[in-house]
């Protein structure tokens, strides 16, 4: 388990370094010059140059690369912010503020979001799909089925206002989502933010029911639970003990790629729900070409995504005992 | 001074790379106005007041300021805005949104009292406007009695000077740099080359402190202005003591009223009063709230609905910035109660449209684009005049001292172009149908705006060749001084409103180079000349006579296509009292309000 894990954030670590690489040369290769941002009205040269240097705009894409990712381990001075600690992913070139503060306030946020609505959407999600492997071909199969096409095809800038309007102004049921911390009000935190969870998770639920139909009906289908009604178990015990073991493997590799989506979707979610997270920062950073900001929110993402990967790997071997993780 | 407004800030070098909205001027580029204005129905803009501007005496210089009639000292005035101040340390103000707010904690030698008879300059930390025995080479400037940090050490001539050598140093770039360069020995090179800055121990000895209250410059060349230029925030005072370099920009020690009790970037800026203000001291501000708390992140939209609400903390609040969103100008017109709590006024940004004269060489053609041009239909694209300006004939804006209002081009008479005299004037040329290249920001509304000029031009015989430019990088095209192209948009305010700044950095013929402000490229040598005499006139309003001289010369040239005085509207909370338009900044200004 040690070594697969060590393995896996080995790997995870050149993952990021070439996705940061890879940033790092499109969005400081637009021919575009920060520097004049920085630049009085009327901008001397002389001055343009010294902002450069400022920045160390006025090195070599590789060595500003070096610094930026040996920033991170042990800090920077920018003469033109300041110093910058370690963690430092330099300063944005927009609110001139420490790019890694600035998304350590905000990630909470998308975090909160990503992980409530995963929960929601996997529960939710299998056990409408086990409901309607359990009464394949009946009533409850068809209905599960056909809603979830339904929700699939829906959008969340269209579903969260509207429900918005029903259960928020209309009804009063829920309160406007707005983020409250979880260590402050966890109550709050949950009402909060309940409704982003519910849009999100109509949208996305949708796929889970069908692969947890399809892939239980799969399973019900396999020689062991053959073997296993043969020898006298409960349909019921076969369906709840084994089968579903079976088909979770599939549904837990596709929610790793969704939890991807999912956390990129922020950015409409966020927009939606007038949520300040990591997708609005993202959304102000390209309307600003904030350079620094993007690469930072790109890669605080990536890592995100990646390490969030390792853990549903991690969730394999408790689930599939077949899953040998040595 | 920069503007805030996205439409027309975009003229800076900031806009130059567009979106880049570090100085808070996001949504760059030209022509962000609303689709589908209804311009016509608009009343015209109030533009009082704009025309006088004048030097004030020591007596003006003192204070406390006259009271404004009914206001009462107490309470909090909320301020709703979209951007959070970019930058507070005074040496990198340049924007009019950060200065609006620095006067509430920052103060410079001189500034300007606006009463109804006009604009004065008046002393601010001095005693007067400052002195000059030698036509503008040297400025003595004495300090008020009474003058103290918000710890209460008294300001100093030395604290004066410090503030200004903090300015060479290489993190300072982005304010204003007219002293900077006029302090050293050769103003024409380099002048971090020349003095690096106080952090090492150097001083500056080209300013004199004779003792506690005197400050002497020694400029390197006659400035009969430098007295407005030294009123510019980018010029306020810093102390010692309390400099702490680029933290600085977040958390400045306050010299006015106030002082910041938070700052959370892109959130909130909470004032309170500085006890160690006096008013006695001070002839422009009145500091009647208790506390400003101020919020952004808000788009124009959403402040100009809270406004029309006025529930809450909303009737206690203003906007610097935030005009009434174009869609819905109409409405608040149409509504005499918002009618009462809004502001109009005409900003000291012009915008217009170069001609490249080093490519479009005969004057008659270029008097024929001039005369052609449909000005009132690129007006009423772009939101009418209060979304956008009154339509302008000359180089000057109304907001300039010594402005003169001439239309060479019958641009008010036939403001929708004249086809007809533009067609002689081309015969005149001999080229009847020459094809110029129009170079334009590829936004929707430039689009529409392109489309009308391309059709009057035609009209008139001209070949127009549209070319669309990428709003980000549509400085760094146009100021290239080979461009090829003919016409493009270009927007200017001047720093401190009088014809050296508002002319010559866009004039001056020896100053065309890659990226600089002459986009017009025009080089006469009489009017290089004109520039030189007229900024050796000590007397404030002859010199005013000699820039208007000099604006007509230009307007003889067309090297522009005069476009639009901007205008600025605005709501503010019917809670607050002595909320004012500031026609130096171009919108509303915060030393006279207070809490009914």
């Amino acid at each position: 388990m040690t070594s697969f894990l060590l393995r896996r954030v080995l790997g995870a670590l050149v993952i990021l370094l070439i996705i940061s690489a890879v940033t790092f040369y499109l969005f400081y290769a637009v021919p575009r010059d920060p520097a004049r941002a920085f630049c009085g009205k009327i901008c001397r040269p002389e001055t343009l140059a010294l902002i450069r240097h400022n920045l160390g705009m006025d090195e070599p894409l590789f060595v500003q690369y070096w610094h930026w990712l040996a920033g991170i381990f042990t800090g920077r001075e920018f003469v033109q912010f300041g110093e910058c600690p370690a963690p430092c992913l330099g300063y944005s070139f927009a609110t001139q503020e420490p790019v890694f503060g600035a998304i350590v306030d905000r990630f909470p946020v998308t975090l909160s979001l990503t992980i409530g609505a995963s929960v929601v959407i996997l529960s939710f999600g299998i056990l409408t799909g086990m409901l309607a492997a359990w009464k394949a071909g009946r009533p409850i199969d068809k209905i599960a089925s056909s809603s979830s096409v339904i929700g699939a095809s829906l959008q969340i800038y269209f579903v969260g206002p509207l429900l918005a309007f029903y259960l928020v102004d209309t009804l009063g049921l829920i309160p406007r989502p707005s983020y409250v911390p979880f260590t402050e009000e966890p109550l709050s935190w949950f009402t909060h933010l309940l409704l982003p969870w519910v849009v999100l998770s109509i949208i996305f639920t949708a796929n889970y029911t069908r692969m947890t139909r399809s892939q239980m009906v799969e399973q019900l289908a396999e020689d062991y639970v053959r073997t296993a009604r043969a020898k006298g178990m409960s349909g019921r015990s076969v369906f709840f003990r084994f089968a579903w073991r079976g088909a979770m493997i599939p549904i837990l590799t596709i929610f790793g790629v969704d939890l991807a989506t999912l956390l990129g979707g922020a950015i409409i979610t966020e927009q939606t729900f007038s949520l300040h997270g990591i997708g609005e920062l993202a959304v102000r950073a390209v309307q600003n070409t904030d350079l620094p900001m993007l690469l930072g929110v790109t890669i605080v993402g990536a890592a995100a995504i990646v390490l969030l990967n390792i853990f549903v790997d991690v969730l394999y071997a408790f689930i599939d005992p077949r899953v040998r993780l040595g | 001074m920069r503007s805030h407004n996205r439409r027309f800030a975009s003229f800076t070098a900031v806009l130059a790379v567009g979106a880049l909205a570090l100085a808070g001027c996001a949504k760059g580029g030209g022509g962000g106005a609303p689709q589908g204005e209804t311009a016509t129905s608009q009343k015209p803009v109030d533009n009082k007041a704009v025309s006088a501007i004048t030097v004030g005496t020591a007596q003006d210089s003192t204070g406390p300021a006259p009271e404004v009639p009914g206001a009462k000292p107490g309470g909090t005035v909320n301020m709703i805005d979209r951007d959070d101040f970019s930058h507070l340390d005074p040496g990198r103000v340049y924007l009019n949104y950060n200065a609006s707010v620095s006067a509430l904690f920052t103060r410079q030698l001189t500034n300007y009292k606006k009463d109804d008879s006009g604009i004065k300059l008046v002393g601010d930390l001095a005693t007067d406007t400052g002195s000059t025995t030698d036509g503008g080479k040297t400025w003595k400037f004495t300090l008020k009695d009474g003058l103290k940090w918000q710890d209460g050490a008294p300001i100093t001539a030395a604290d004066v000077k410090y503030s200004f050598e903090r300015l060479y140093a290489d993190f300072i770039t982005e304010g204003p740099t007219y002293a900077q360069a006029w302090l050293v020995p050769d103003a024409a090179k380099p002048y971090r080359d020349q003095y690096k800055g106080p952090y090492d121990g150097k001083e500056l000895d080209t300013i004199e402190t004779p003792d506690d209250k005197t400050v002497i410059f020694h400029l390197n060349a006659a400035h009969p202005d430098f007295n407005f230029t030294v009123a510019m925030t980018g010029y306020g005072a810093v102390p010692k003591a309390h400099d702490t370099k680029q933290k600085y920009d977040k958390q400045p020690f306050s010299s006015g009223p106030y002082q910041i009790v938070s700052h959370v970037t892109d959130k909130s800026l909470d004032l309170e009063r500085n006890p160690n203000w006096d008013k006695a001291t001070d002839p422009i501000r009145h500091a009647y709230p208790d506390k400003f708390h101020m919020e952004f992140g808000l788009q124009s939209q959403q402040t100009t609905e809270r406004f029309l609400a006025d529930a809450g903390g909303d009737k206690q609040a203003f906007t610097f910035h935030n005009p009434v969103a174009p869609e819905r100008i109409q409405e608040v017109l149409n509504n005499p109660e918002a009618m009462k709590r809004s502001l109009q006024g005409l900003t000291p940004f012009t915008t217009f449209y170069n001609i490249n004269t080093k490519r479009v060489t005969d004057v008659n053609v270029r008097k024929a684009i001039s005369t052609a041009w449909p000005s009132q239909q690129v007006q009423q694209l772009q939101g009418g005049e209060l979304g956008a300006g009154k339509i302008a004939t000359t180089v000057m804006s109304p907001t300039v001292l010594g402005y003169e209002a001439f239309d060479l081009y019958g641009k008010l008479k036939t403001p929708q172009g004249d086809p007809e005299a533009a067609k002689a004037l081309l015969a005149k040329s001999g080229t009847p149908n020459p094809t110029v290249v129009y170079a334009y920001n590829q936004t929707p509304v430039q689009e529409k705006v392109t489309i009308a000029i391309k059709e009057a031009l035609t009209k008139a015989g001209f070949k127009v060749v549209a070319k669309p430019l990428n709003p980000t990088t549509f400085y760094d095209a146009i100021g290239q001084v080979d461009n090829k192209y003919d016409i493009y948009w270009g927007g200017w305010a001047a720093d401190w409103p009088t014809g050296s700044t508002a002319i010559q950095p866009q004039f001056d013929g020896r100053q065309i180079a890659d990226g600089a402000a002459n986009y017009s490229h025009l080089n006469v040598p009489e009017i290089n000349d004109a520039i030189d005499k007229a900024n050796t006139i000590t007397d404030a309003a002859e010199a005013g006579k000699a820039w208007a001289a000099i604006d007509r010369q230009i307007m003889d040239q067309a090297a522009i296509v005069p476009e639009h005085y901007q205008t600025y509207f605005g709501l503010y909370g019917s809670g607050l009292g002595g909320v004012k338009f500031d026609p130096i900044q171009g919108e509303q200004s915060a030393l006279d309000i207070w809490v009914k």
